[in-house]
């Protein structure tokens, strides 16, 4: 036990996980989840032999491999020869109501999370494909099939990879939309100190792009000022935000500029060894990221100083919450933990670990190339340096733009995303993910920033920008958005663990709901809930009561 | 030292002291689910809320720190009402009201809570009756984490583990083949634990002849 600085005495995990982790770690053993995944890759489901083999592999007890492998989803959800994946994410939604997943559903004759008994094929569901702007969006095998046709040419096993925009930028320099090239980091090994790095992060007020938005060099320093035997970084590629690609975009195609990132992170809080955390509904990011990190070993950037390992997830939107990150990165089911301890002061083995998300350390090479005030003048008179957004396939122009922070959602919708396709209207739109609130169309005038966003019930986010058009039913909404809470509540905090059901439930048929209760509901939820995702689930549900009341069916 | 109020009372304790212990010692009665002494806190439960002054919402006191100046009020009437709501839907999802002798009933008690104002599915009974002493009743399980942590941190057998996640967390022994197929020592440290007797010791008086 270690008692936080003026704080209390509470592990991340077990302490005698940890301890069984550091161990095996040290001898290079696999975790209980590689070994998982790698017996369900290979034979489509898990038997108690795996678990045993992976319990001898990884170090962890039978027991605690057993509660591994029945966490993710990727290890619950049995494999025919032919694996169908097929996205129920919220821009999925907005593009059919779910017609995608019944057709699928009716068309193979099966149901999700089924395989056929002659083990030919399985059905099962996937919470964003980062396909977003192609919206409906299947997997099929490693094939990314969406749009228009989808579901056709999977029954007829046609499917063919789906189109990828390029992203694109609306500034006269763009910082995170051009490739990486290590001139940050040459400048930072040359010319400034661990100090003075984050002295200029501090200055640029880099705020984290994850959906908190907490100042990245404040962190840095609580990180390099905790006492440990080393430190470690972790850069957050777990963008489970249903609607979002933008850090998809970010690993798969610059790979090289989160590298550079975390390598600076490393120099300024003295760390030699970061971790990226990689989605598996996203199959290209570990294999981007791992090429661009052999290059930049055989460059002389990453390696003796500073090294990097990529690590893919297994399917769970919760793991994104940094507590659970650390505790999928070990290996161990992807439950969420109470804070303190920060991982600023026991992450990685228990030492000191500074979590940032993809797009918050893509942000730094360009304040270490060119300085605060530079970076502070992307966005003038707003929050700091530029965000990625990204619009879902309602949009006419769908994609990854770069764009100043203090634009207002109607320019962002009507002159970079190019409005609507087939002349629809916006009846709202949900911007940051799951846990952010929804923006009635007449409330499009709202700048896109921190301060102006959260007076509107809403928020930044991690900036994925989802629009739903005006043949949109409320109601279905609501009862979308729970269901993907429900399911995805790790299950530690009962507010989380048992509301969401409930309030899934008083959705879940056609009965009148009683707005009373849900609010009171939704009150346990907001004030009880140990993480973000049981405290923030109820966002967009407020919104909705408070906008489109006649829609819900309330009682 | 840390200089604190609690419920009015000005109170000092050592650095790293939680507000719950502080203001148990204090005096003051602070219901818990997913707490036991022996073991590090845990955060699950959120039955121990308190008010702080300054923060925004209740705050759970097991996993909050105590700080210099801070004034707890444990009686605060918001914190009371949502923890009286979350022993509600733990309520909502067994399938009958807790024994009376229980922890769980006597929390229920304190907090005044009555019928689950959200019905809704509730856990299916299965039974797991293998072991000789040990009796696993699942629908009672709660997921407080107790018996896991007790087995980990108290006993360091290893032999339960958490299952599922959102509704369907569960907790098994092993890998799910029950307690004698398991690492497990019989030390009853579980049963002892368990505040709602999903995990009971089988008395010797009835297993004789
Ligand atoms: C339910 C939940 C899901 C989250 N998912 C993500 C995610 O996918 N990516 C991410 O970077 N942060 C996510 N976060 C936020 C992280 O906990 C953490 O704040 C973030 O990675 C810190 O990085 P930043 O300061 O650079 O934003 C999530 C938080 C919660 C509560
Ligand atoms: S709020 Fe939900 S996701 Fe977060 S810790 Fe609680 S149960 Fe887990
Ligand atoms: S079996 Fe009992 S002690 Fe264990 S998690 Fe369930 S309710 Fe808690
Ligand atoms: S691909 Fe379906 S929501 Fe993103
Ligand atoms: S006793 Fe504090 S959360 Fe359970």
């Amino acid at each position: 036990m270690t008692a936080a600085p003026g704080g209390a005495i509470i592990e991340p995990v077990s302490k005698n996980l940890v301890e069984l982790i550091r161990r095996h770690h040290a001898e290079e053993a696999p975790t209980a989840l590689e070994v998982l995944k790698e017996a369900m890759d290979a034979r489509g489901v898990i038997t108690d032999d795996d678990r045993r083999v992976a319990a001898e592999r990884s170090g962890l007890p039978e027991a605690a491999v057993y509660g591994v492998s029945t966490f993710y989803d990727d290890l619950l959800q049995p494999r025919g020869r032919r694996h169908i994946r097929v996205c129920t994410g919220t821009a999925c939604f907005a593009a059919t109501g779910d017609a995608h997943v019944d057709a699928l559903r009716d068309g193979l004759g099966l149901e999700l999370g089924e395989r056929s008994e002659d083990g030919a094929t399985s059905l099962a569901e996937t919470v964003c494909l980062g396909f977003c702007h192609a919206s409906p969006a299947v997997r099929d095998g490693d094939t990314i099939d969406a749009g228009p046709g989808v579901v056709e040419r999977i029954l007829a096993d046609a499917a063919r990879s789906a189109h990828e925009p390029p992203p694109r930028s609306v500034l006269g320099e763009p910082v995170l939309t051009v490739p990486g090239g290590w001139r940050g980091l040459a400048r930072a090994r040359a010319e400034l100190t661990p100090e003075a790095l984050l002295e200029a992060v501090e200055a640029a007020n880099v705020r984290g792009r994850g959906g908190a938005g907490f100042p990245a060099g404040t962190k840095w320093r609580f990180t390099a000022n905790a006492p440990g035997e080393e430190r470690f970084v972790v850069a957050n590629g777990d963008e489970g935000d249903p609607g979002s690609y933008i850090d998809k975009v970010l690993m798969e195609g610059n790979p090289a500029l989160l590298l550079e990132g975390m390598a600076l992170a490393g120099h300024a809080i003295g760390a030699r060894h970061g971790f990226v955390l990689t989605r598996s509904e996203y199959p290209l990011s570990k294999p981007a990221l791992e090429a661009a990190a052999a290059a930049a070993r055989a460059e002389g950037w990453l390696g003796d100083t500073f090294d990097v390992t990529v690590v893919e997830g297994a399917g769970s939107y919760v793991v994104g919450e940094e507590t659970a990150l650390l505790a999928c990165l070990q290996g161990l089911r992807g439950t969420v933990s109470a804070r303190p301890p920060f991982p600023a002061e026991r992450g990685v083995h228990g030492q000191p670990t500074v979590v940032n998300n993809v797009e918050t350390l893509c942000n730094i090479p360009f304040v270490a190339e060119r300085g605060a005030d530079a970076y502070r003048a992307l966005s003038p008179g707003a929050t700091p340096g530029s965000k990625l957004v990204c619009f879902n396939e309602r949009f006419a122009r769908p994609g990854v733009y770069e764009v100043r922070f203090g634009t207002t959602m109607r320019e962002l919708c009507e002159d970079v995303a190019g409005g609507l396709v087939d002349g629809r209207a916006i009846k709202a739109l949900q911007i940051g993910g799951p846990l952010g609130g929804i923006l009635p169309a007449d409330k499009l005038d709202t700048p896109f920033d921190f301060d102006e966003l959260a007076a509107e019930g809403c928020m930044v986010g991690h900036g994925g920008i989802v629009a739903f058009d005006d043949t949109t039913d409320m109601r279905a909404l609501a009862k979308h958005l729970l269901h993907f809470g429900a399911a995805e509540s790790c299950g530690k905090c009962f507010p989380c663990r048992i509301g969401l059901r409930r309030a899934h439930e008083l959705f879940a048929d056609g009965a009148p709901v009683p707005r009373e209760s849900l609010e009171a509901l939704l009150e346990t939820l907001e004030l009880g809930s140990l993480c973000a995702h049981g405290s923030g689930m109820p966002a967009p549900i407020r919104s909705l009561l408070a906008h489109w009341p006649e829609e819900l069916g309330l009682g | 030292m840390i200089e604190l109020t609690i419920d009015g009372v000005a109170t000092s304790v050592e650095p790293g002291t939680t507000v719950l212990d502080a203001a148990r010692a204090a005096g003051a009665a602070i219901p818990t689910l997913c707490f036991d002494g022996r073991q590090d806190p845990f955060g699950a439960c959120r039955v121990c809320l308190v008010g702080v002054e300054g923060a925004p919402g209740p705050v759970p006191s097991c996993t909050t720190p105590c700080r210099d100046g801070m004034v707890v009020d444990t009686r605060d009437p918001t914190a009371r009402r949502v923890a009286g709501a979350v022993v509600e839907l733990v309520l909502s999802e067994l399938p009958g009201p807790p024994a009376p002798h229980t922890e769980l009933a006597a929390v229920a008690r304190d907090l005044g809570v009555g019928e689950p104002r959200w019905p809704g599915a509730v856990h299916q009974p299965l039974h797991d009756d293998r072991h000789p002493y040990l009796s696993f009743h699942h629908e009672l399980c709660i997921s407080c984490g107790r018996c896991v942590r007790a087995c980990d941190e108290v006993q360091g057998a290893f032999a339960l583990t958490a299952t599922g996640r959102g509704f369907e967390a569960n907790v098994v022994a092993g890998l799910d083949a029950g307690f004698r197929e398991s690492t497990c020592v019989s030390c009853g440290a579980c049963a002892d634990t368990c505040p709602t007797d999903a995990i009971t010791e089988i008395s010797l008086l009835e297993v004789l002849p």
